[in-house]
């Protein structure tokens, strides 16, 4: 029950939490969701992205860049031997 | 062989554990396809949610800033050191000005404090502001300052005369003035001289070579019994003369002196003032 609470939190925060705080609650809520940064980069950029501000949605490709990260490290501690 | 499959091994597609994040990020592809099919729809629901997320920003920081506001906390605290600052002075001249008159008076306990004919005065001006052996005084006629009263300091070291009246201000000519003779005694033998003022807080004084006189013997006036005034710092002697010339020092600063008492001592001074060249009315 606490993952969908995380969630929701995540996507609150974007809105009125300070991007710091933000930043901080998706990390650790990407330990148990790896797709949420990149959920949460699309968010944010549907929100305040403006082609005045950038050129490329810059939170998206974070996120993207978050969840690949996370993956990976998932997938390495998954299959290896400390596990078996 | 057969194959099976092990979903413990595809962490990507674990359908178990990606759901919410699934969830998350279709929620969020819908959000954006709907910004770019419809944004001005987008923005009309969006709006309460922005306006009501910058209210909360402001009032946060607002908040915040009534805990962080460094300039004023700094402002207010030079503020209360200025204060602090300024009540430590005062406490201290309150001191001083307490044991000054308690020099002058004694205790509340004394009974020199209750003796009736004295008039306490505090120096407005003295050396080098005021004349040179000259102190102004911050009482008067009202007061009963007359002319002729003898000022005494701390300790009842007797210091001058007054030599004019205002209805609130006075002046004492000091012993030191020039012109100024008044008789006295010197030594433990109390040998009588007479004590000239020449200026600039010195006195003089010409006695017997024969009176064997000593630097750091003490000259006194006549007052209530002998009042010392002060000492002896200096003999010149003539071989040729048969009497030396003594060089005294007050007891009392007239550079420092900040409250002095008059007191009625009779003619005896009067008669030394309007001998006095500097400070005839």
């Amino acid at each position: 029950m606490i993952r969908p609470l995380l969630v929701l939190l995540s996507f609150i925060s974007v809105i009125f939490l300070p991007w710091l705080v933000t930043i901080v609650l998706v990390l650790v809520v990407a330990t148990l969701e790896p797709l949420l940064p990149f959920a949460i980069g699309i968010f944010a950029d549907t929100l305040y992205y403006h082609t005045a501000s950038s050129s490329y949605p810059r939170y998206a490709l974070l996120g993207i860049g978050v969840t690949v990260a996370v993956l990976f490290v998932r997938s390495q501690l998954r299959t290896s031997i400390i596990r078996r | 062989m057969r194959k099976t499959f092990s979903a413990r091994h595809n962490a990507l597609f674990s359908s178990t554990e990606l759901s919410w994040g699934a969830y998350a990020l279709t929620f969020s592809v819908f959000l954006l396809l709907i910004r770019l099919a419809a944004p001005n729809f987008f923005l009309q629901v969006c709006a309460p949610i922005f306006r009501s997320a910058d209210y909360l920003t402001a009032e946060t920081q607002r908040f915040f800033a009534s805990f962080s506001d460094t300039a004023s906390l700094a402002l207010a605290n030079g503020n209360l050191l200025e204060q602090n600052n300024a009540l430590i002075n005062e406490n201290q001249t309150l001191i001083q000005k307490t044991a000054s008159l308690e020099a002058l008076l004694g205790s509340a306990t004394d009974e020199t404090a209750k003796r009736a004919g004295e008039i306490l005065a505090g120096v407005v001006a003295r050396p080098p502001e005021s004349p040179y052996d000259v102190l102004v005084l911050a009482q008067g006629s009202q007061a009963g300052v007359a002319i002729g009263q003898e000022a005494y300091g701390a300790g009842g070291v007797p210091i001058g005369v007054v030599s004019s009246v205002t209805s609130d201000f006075s002046r004492v000519t000091l012993f030191s003035s020039w012109g100024m003779d008044v008789h006295g005694w010197i030594g433990s033998a109390t040998l009588p001289l007479t004590i000239q003022g020449v200026g600039g807080g010195s006195l003089i004084a010409s006695i017997s070579r024969a009176a064997n006189i000593a630097v750091g013997d003490i000259v006194s006036v006549p007052g209530p019994g002998a009042l010392p005034i002060g000492k002896v710092v200096r003999i010149d002697s003539d071989p040729s003369s048969p009497s030396v010339v003594l060089r005294i020092m007050p007891i009392l600063n007239p550079f420092s002196i900040t409250w002095v008492v008059l007191r009625d001592s009779g003619a005896m001074f009067g008669n030394a003032l309007r001998s006095a060249t500097s400070t005839q009315l």
